[in-house]
């Protein structure tokens, strides 16, 4: 029993790590522009894609195509921000039906470039830790576990020790009192989305040999992902990371122990009953709930 | 608007006369209907599958066969009906495994193509074409028996007996690796997961293997497997079956048997694009994976009882325009129109209730692997499902081999009872459905 909690909690580990890498993305553009990005898990799927164009069509190395995931679907980020997010600024509802249409168009793009069916994408390395017989974690999955951790800590280091981070908080904070200390709210946008969807496509990118990629795949993502934001507070950052581990433990431990339906279910429980006991998430505050 | 149009040089003169032309041309043409010429020679057969999305790999690969299949049929002459050649023409609809867009497709298939018959894959998507089967009374085909009821007349599943044949890949297993005694299993909540999970516990009883857990159901939705099998490997399993998960499912979870330590028995429903399940674990890793779809450019079906015509040349010729992409389904849909065809010239009629008579007269029909019954009452409340041999395939040395063929109704007449025991367990008769 303590080998399969081990390796339950191993599992466990994983997912929240990719989890919180999209739900980040997702509460930074939500905090700084208040638009919820429908087109997020998309941003994911599109990560995945580079990895199949690039490491398992062409060959590039797999850490560089990560990166370059990461710069690609950022550049998308900031093409979303310049056509649809900044001329709807005033208008919340209008950029989240046109994030819709963007999702739909980006994987109508995917469908068209590179099929429907699932896209082959070769292992990185089939090493395997084995801690015990029972006890095992594939290094593919410690890559993301680590690179998960590296990414939210730089991130953290930026929103915290750097002028632009500080803008970027200030901004999420209350945007007319930055903008009267002289930020400027469009840079502030352009660099939460460039980071927002180059999580995501980071994310996208370092579970593609783990998964099964498709131009559908960020659908279930963008639920997890959802639901981790408003467990963990709408706009708070810390929340969206304290929220992915305790989905990914629920989700995980109720998976093994009884069935991954009921996990479902349990992963909406869990939100259902933040929400009643507080209402604004684990970490957020009123006046973005 | 208009302050618009006029400002690139389009007046609004101009305008109302352009759209005047253009709503005299569109009424003219609807007044006067386009001119068949050659139409009356063609019969057009819809395909409604899904070819986007998730569940895309049962469908749109059956489309890619059909349209081999009718080129060929064409070549040859087309179809003898009326003592005029009739040349094949397939209309796609995507459905998106959506029984919403499926309704749609139905009917815009049947209306506005005049179509004479539907193919689907089935499942989920059959409760919204149902009523349109029902109202319209045109002839469809499943790859899903478990869709079959008496409440609809004009539903075939003349190729696939799913999960019915699953049965037989447990039947060889059984009897050629008799030391396995124990098995786990997971599937897909959903419409073709369930009925396979029943199919499966009743050949695994009938096979004296014990199960040493509940099945264990995951989302649709799922993406990470590693849970689902950190569980099935926690009760140390001599099995694996992997019912009927799709590819996209199959996948990951074989390649995380794999990377949790798995070394034991895998039994599967299907196993589309194995090489790259070989490449994403290994070839010693897969051999041995037992499933039921065979690649057809097996000699064993050359042999005499096989009805699918040239199956290696089909192969071949479908891997050449399509490579990589051959799959379980890339025949199914082509050799049900070969009994539609073989109907159609028998009755010398398309018309849907035509076609069926014929098809199903004196209750036997010529399956792909062999002559069968039309059979299924028992089961389906409807004799509409064609059941005779399966073959069970093992991955031998990284190529998918056909070890033999089994007969389900011998099965069945021997286990009947234990699958109408675990069908009715997971409300999977026809009158739970």
């Amino acid at each position: 029993m303590l080998e399969l909690l081990v390796q339950t909690g191993l599992n466990a580990l994983y997912s929240a790590s990719y989890i919180s890498l999209v739900a980040v993305g997702l509460v930074l553009i939500f905090g700084v522009m208040g638009i919820v990005n429908f087109a997020h898990g998309e941003l994911f799927m599109v990560g995945a894609y580079v990895v199949v164009a690039l490491y398992s069509q062409n060959e590039v190395p797999f850490v560089l195509t990560v990166a370059i995931g990461l710069i690609f679907v950022g550049c998308i980020g900031l093409l979303m921000e310049r056509t649809m997010f900044r001329p709807l600024r005033d208008n919340p509802l209008g950029g989240l039906v046109a994030s819709i249409g963007f999702l739909m168009i980006l994987q109508a793009l995917a469908s068209m470039t590179f099929g429907v069916r699932m896209a082959f994408v070769p292992p990185v390395t089939q090493d395997v830790i084995e801690f015990t017989d029972k006890i095992r974690l594939p290094v593919q999955r410690l890559y993301v576990i680590i690179a998960a951790f590296g990414f939210l800590t730089a991130l953290w280091l930026f929103l915290t020790r750097t002028r632009f981070g500080w803008a970027l908080r200030a901004s999420a904070q209350d945007p007319e009192a930055a903008s009267l200390q002289g930020i400027s709210i469009t840079q502030t946008a352009r660099i939460a989305m460039f980071i927002g969807a180059g999580l995501a496509g980071v994310a996208g990118a370092l579970t593609a040999p783990l998964i099964s990629v498709n131009p559908h795949m960020g659908h279930s993502v963008i639920i997890a992902a959802f639901i981790v934001v408003i467990v963990g507070g709408v706009g708070s950052l810390e929340g969206a990371v304290v929220a992915s581990a305790a989905y990914a433990i629920v989700h995980t431990f109720v998976t093994t122990f009884y069935d991954g339906v009921l996990a479902d279910i349990t992963g909406l429980l869990l939100m259902l009953i933040v929400l009643i006991i507080k209402p604004t998430g684990l970490f957020g505050t009123a006046d973005r709930a | 608007m208009f302050a618009n149009f006029t400002r690139n040089g389009v007046t609004r003169r101009k305008f109302l006369g352009s759209a005047a032309t253009l709503a005299g041309a569109g009424a003219l043409s609807s007044a006067f209907p386009r001119v068949p010429l050659a139409a009356d020679k063609v019969v057009k057969i819809g395909f409604l599958a899904p070819l986007t999305g998730p569940v895309a790999a049962w469908g749109k690969p059956g489309l890619d066969g059909c349209r081999i299949w009718a080129e060929w049929v064409n070549a040859a002459g087309g179809i003898s009906i009326g003592g005029e050649a009739h040349m094949v023409e397939f209309v796609a609809y995507d459905n998106e495994y959506d029984p919403a867009k499926a309704r749609t497709g139905a009917t815009k298939l049947i209306r506005e193509d005049g179509v004479k018959f539907i193919m689907m894959l089935g499942g989920d998507t059959w409760p919204g074409v149902q009523p349109v089967a029902d109202n319209t009374g045109m002839l469809f085909s499943t790859l899903l028996p478990s869709d079959l009821s008496p409440d609809t007349k004009t539903l075939i599943a003349p190729c696939e007996v799913h999960p019915v044949y699953n049965v037989t890949g447990v039947e060889w297993l059984a009897q050629n690796k008799p030391d396995l005694k124990t098995a786990v299993m997971c599937a897909q909540d959903d419409a073709l997961g369930l009925p396979s999970v029943a199919t499966y516990l009743a050949a695994f009883e009938a096979a004296g293997i014990e199960m040493l857990d509940e099945p264990l159901l995951f989302d649709p939705a799922t993406t990470d497997f590693a849970p689902v099998v950190t569980r099935l490997l926690s009760k140390n399993p001599q099995i694996v079956c992997l019912d009927t998960c799709y590819s996209d499912y199959v996948h990951p979870i074989a390649e995380q048997l794999f990377q949790q330590g798995y070394k034991g028995q895998i039994i599967s429903c299907t196993a589309d694009f194995y090489d790259q399940m070989i490449a994403k674990t290994s070839k010693e890793f897969m051999e041995g994976f037992i499933f039921q779809f065979p690649d057809f450019d097996d000699p064993a079906l050359n042999a005499d009882f096989i009805n699918f015509k040239d199956a290696n040349k089909f192969y071949q010729v479908y891997n050449e325009r399509h490579p990589g992409e051959w799959g379980a389904v890339s025949w199914e849909y082509a050799s049900i129109m070969d009994l539609w065809k073989a109907a159609a010239e028998s009755a010398d009629s398309a018309e849907p209730d035509a076609v069926l008579t014929a098809m199903t007269a004196g209750g036997k029909g010529k399956h792909a692997f062999g002559d069968a019954d039309w059979w299924g009452s028992d089961l389906f409340g409807i004799d509409h499902a064609l059941v005779g041999n399966w073959p069970v395939v093992v991955i031998e040395n990284g190529k998918a081999t056909i070890k033999g063929f089994k007969s389900i109704p011998e099965w069945y007449a021997k286990h009947g009872e234990l699958l109408k025991k675990h069908m009715t367990a997971y409300n999977q008769m026809w009158n739970q459905r």
